[in-house]
């Protein structure tokens, strides 16, 4: 039973880590229309972040957090407008070609990746690392704790930015529909590489938690892809509020298969969870939220 | 496209010359063609679906490490088949896959279907490691048969009939130009009485089993395979390359593309070795073709301009009433 709860509290904890890059994903499907394959990528490359800074400039690895969100969100807000004028270009197939770019940004990302820094395996360093707190007969890694704590606020932070502010609704209403948010008025094209900016910062501090949580290398960016993926498929491709649960059984189904069957099978339940969704309901799970 | 007669005086002189080739060089370049080859006929599969029918397969790998492992366990210690009765087993396996993935998703949205398939080249990875009659990360041998001559004609054969039948089948028959109306607008495909589904299906399945053959062929030409080394996502990664550098949709776009990456992919082998970086020139390629390039090397050729996407949808939606805009 100590176990069960073990598990269980484990997967939340990770699921709401999760959540974070993934709404970001949802926001950024919603409003581009586009499939992010690169997600990986961008986590991984702020995992990476708080390595170099932890141990290349000794500071502690919380600290990467703010600079990750303004440097991939400053290079999201570049990539974001060459996204947009593919997606909306005048070639015979603009959502193909669209796939076919992120896919091709997450190749090059995986690739530059192994070839500056290689295989081996890195942690960031936090001053939490290692700490845990026994809640019963539980013991709870405080740098999970912290990273889920940390999750929520940004996923409330991104909540409230999103149907608190006159911003939020013309981002919410270009995703529901952007021609009659063109027509209101809201510039679509910067809208994008905003919401892309915002998603790339996003992902990269959920990398930076997740590298201090785990450990980053160039590969485990095809696992976080997946887990975009997974949560996409589960509540419906586009819906943010379906992602936040979604997110959470991820993080629960991983927990217990690592558990109780053996790690090596975890990406194997994923991915036959995924596809029996995809059989049984292919919209999606949860359905619509945004 | 009409045949022109310098054209088929071309595809003559190719054949003749890929014919006589054993004769004129020697093992080490034979090898190297015979691997372009096949990687011209990969890319050929990928394009029936990607190019002809506008569905983009992530997984591709998978049809092909399916077709290797068939070959690979059937040709074993315990069963020892003999290799050409290893293919029709493969082909129906392959075809049996297909199918159980095609026919859920191919009725999403690309975007979807690109995700499904895409998983299922990665749980096949992980499920060859993780089982023993696999052989696991390890891998699995067959018997070895150095015969490069052989193994030359058999990927000559399985790319000229690849090429034959997309040339048959998407550029004159009914089929193609149904294939063809799918991919350009599925709603009006669908309204004139085109069964989307189906022909979706059947031109996934064609995709995957002519892959599958490659698989075959590649596993007793390496006699060594392993989880990676066919069902790797660079193996995906390298055909996508070659069809979007080639030409999306044409028929002999991809043979330019695939000829043309695997003698780069050789020279970055020659001077570096297996290197990472060659990854990252394939992901590299992938964005400037998708940028500057968006027809291929074969758009270059083409005097008939691709339709714009948009004007298409403009005149399709007035057609059939559903306004413009595609549903996505």
């Amino acid at each position: 039973m100590d176990l069960f709860l073990q598990t269980l509290l484990n997967g939340l904890l990770i699921g709401g880590v999760i959540a974070t890059f993934t709404i970001g994903f949802q926001l950024a499907f919603g409003v581009l229309h586009v499939i992010d394959f690169a997600v990986g990528g961008w986590v991984v490359l702020g995992g990476y972040l708080g390595y170099y800074m932890g141990v290349g400039l000794g500071v502690d690895g919380f600290l990467a957090i703010p600079v990750a969100f303004v440097l991939f969100g400053a290079i999201g807000y570049l990539i974001g407008p060459i996204l947009y004028n593919v997606r909306n270009s005048r070639t015979a197939r603009p959502e193909l070609m669209a796939l076919a770019l992120t896919f091709g940004l997450f190749t090059l990302l995986r690739g530059g990746m192994l070839t500056a820094w290689g295989f081996n395996t890195h942690s960031v360093p936090t001053v939490l690392s290692g700490e845990s707190l026994a809640v019963g007969p539980v013991t709870v890694p405080l740098i999970r704790v912290a990273a889920a704590v940390f999750a929520i606020a940004i996923a409330g932070g991104l909540f409230l930015f999103l149907y608190r502010t006159r911003y939020g609704l013309a981002i919410r209403a270009t995703a529901e529909n952007r021609q009659n948010a063109a027509l209101m008025g809201v510039n679509i094209r910067r809208l994008s590489a905003t919401v892309y900016g915002l998603y790339a910062g996003i992902t990269a501090m959920a990398g930076v938690l997740m590298g201090a949580i785990f450990s980053v290398n160039p590969e485990v960016g095809l696992r976080y892809t997946l887990f975009a993926f997974f949560v996409a498929v589960l509540a419906g491709l586009g819906s943010v509020g379906g992602a936040l649960v979604a997110a959470l059984l991820l993080g629960v189904i991983e927990a217990f298969v690592a558990t109780y069957i053996g790690s090596s099978y975890s990406l194997l339940a994923i991915f036959g969870t995924l596809f029996l969704v995809l059989l049984v309901s292919p919209h999606g799970i949860l359905r619509h939220g945004l | 496209m009409k045949p022109s007669w310098a054209g088929l005086l071309l595809l003559i002189a190719v054949i003749v010359v890929l014919a006589l080739l054993p004769m004129l060089v020697n093992n080490y370049w034979l090898r190297i063609a015979t691997g372009a080859l096949m990687w011209a006929g990969l890319a050929c599969s990928w394009n029936m679906l990607g190019g002809y029918a506008g569905y983009i397969n992530f997984g591709h790998s998978a049809f092909f490490g399916l077709g290797a492992y068939v070959t690979a366990l059937l040709m074993g210690d315990r069963l020892a088949w003999p290799f050409f009765a290893t293919l029709p087993a493969g082909i129906v396996v392959t075809a049996l896959f297909a199918i159980i993935i095609g026919a859920p998703t191919l009725r999403l949205r690309g975007a979807y279907f690109a995700i499904a398939t895409w998983a299922f080249a990665e749980v096949l990875i992980q499920f060859a490691s993780v089982m023993d009659f696999t052989g696991g990360i390890g891998g699995i041998g067959l018997p070895p048969f150095l015969d490069e001559r052989f193994f030359y004609f058999a990927m000559f054969g399985a790319a000229a009939l690849t090429y034959l039948i997309t040339w048959a089948l998407f550029e004159r028959s009914r089929f193609g130009l149904k294939v063809k109306a799918l991919r350009d607008h599925e709603p009006a495909a669908e309204a004139i009485g085109i069964n989307t589904s189906l022909v979706k299906l059947q031109t996934f399945v064609l995709s995957a089993v002519t892959a599958s053959v490659f698989g075959a062929i590649f596993a007793y030409w390496v006699t060594f395979i392993n989880p990676k080394s066919v069902f790797g996502g660079d193996i995906t990664d390298q055909m996508v390359v070659m069809v979007l550098l080639g030409g999306l949709g044409s028929l002999w776009g991809p043979a330019l593309g695939g000829v043309a990456l695997f003698v780069v992919n050789r020279i970055i082998w020659m001077y570096w070795g297996d290197t990472a970086f060659y990854i990252a020139i394939l992901g590299a390629a992938i964005v400037l073709v998708v940028l500057f390039l968006p027809n291929g090397i074969a758009g270059l050729f083409s005097r008939r301009v691709a339709v714009s996407g948009a004007v298409l949808d403009k005149a399709v939606g007035n057609l059939v009433g559903g306004g413009p805009g595609r549903p996505s």
